[in-house]
């Protein structure tokens, strides 16, 4: 990861990390909605729900339409694809360790066992010719 | 404990074989690191106690390729032949990406009962928060985004 691909996907993990925000962007999902029909779910205030939008407009995880007085906003795909193939990196990175580990074992269990190329391990002196 | 990535896979080798795959720095250094990527045995250095340290290095086989980085975990819990628990504290600019200063691993292993192994890795906290809590509160609204963001590294 270089900075600028850190420093973006913190501020979109930044975003997501409240539970307000998510709850938002599952609404989103459904569709766009108005800063009061975002807020109706939540026990909080329209300047509160505001605010949130906010920081999901600065990540880019929401855009909000030009109208001042009903002001709707929209889920915006992409950083979400970004932040979720980010993570799914991690996860591949173990998958293929694993992969490699089931491998490994095998040629572990060849080599206790004796049958394996590798087999002089345990006795240097037994694959000499 | 809820965490973001959470992983279990079988492997037909008996429990104390791959405990030692992970222990033991001659083994490990031969496997860990996804493709394009190998773990230098001169780099691996584990001292496998209560508070000791489990160190390595992945290196690209591909110089061209961005460095695997260093790792070094401290053991906070230790059962010999199925437990091993560690963290490492992430520099600040990871931890910002991350969402916590503080990275867990734990694996555990456990006999199948037909000679093979269960392998869990349990690993975070990733931004816990984030795709925790999945379930409380959110009703069927959350169906979507966890489509987006949770399902997959949830596992």
């Amino acid at each position: 990861l270089n900075n600028v691909a850190t420093d973006r996907l913190s501020v979109i993990f930044a975003a997501l990390a409240d539970p307000t925000r998510r709850a938002i962007l599952a609404r989103l999902s459904e569709g766009e909605a108005t800063v009061s029909e975002l807020a109706e779910p939540f026990e909080i205030s329209l300047p509160a729900v505001s605010r949130h939008l906010k920081v999901l407009e600065r990540a880019g995880l929401i855009s909000r339409s030009r109208s001042a007085q009903w002001r709707s906003s929209r889920l915006e795909a992409e950083p979400l694809r970004e932040a979720t193939a980010w993570m799914e990196r991690y996860r591949a990175f173990w998958d293929q360790s694993l992969d490699r580990l089931d491998e490994h074992l095998k040629r572990m269990q060849q080599r206790e066992a004796g049958t394996g190329p590798t087999s002089s391990s345990t006795d240097p002196e037994r694959n000499l010719p | 404990m809820s965490q973001m990535l959470h992983l279990e896979r079988v492997f037909d080798a008996p429990r104390d074989l791959v405990w030692r795959a992970f222990t033991d720095p001659d083994e490990f250094a031969a496997w860990f690191g996804p493709v394009g990527y190998s773990v230098p045995r001169e780099s691996v250095s584990f001292d496998l106690r209560l508070g000791g340290r489990q160190s390595f290095t992945m290196v690209p086989d591909d110089p061209s390729n961005p460095p695997g980085g260093e790792s070094s975990g401290t053991i906070d819990e230790l059962v010999e032949g199925s437990l091993l628990v560690t963290h490492e504290d992430l520099p600040e600019e990871m931890a910002k990406v991350f969402g916590t200063s503080r990275i867990t691993m734990r694996i555990e292993l456990r006999d199948t009962g037909d000679g093979k192994t269960l392998f869990v890795l349990d690993q975070g906290p990733y931004a816990d928060d984030f795709v925790g809590n999945a379930r409380e509160g959110w009703g069927s609204s959350f169906t979507k985004l966890d489509t987006l963001l949770a399902s997959r590294v949830a596992g």
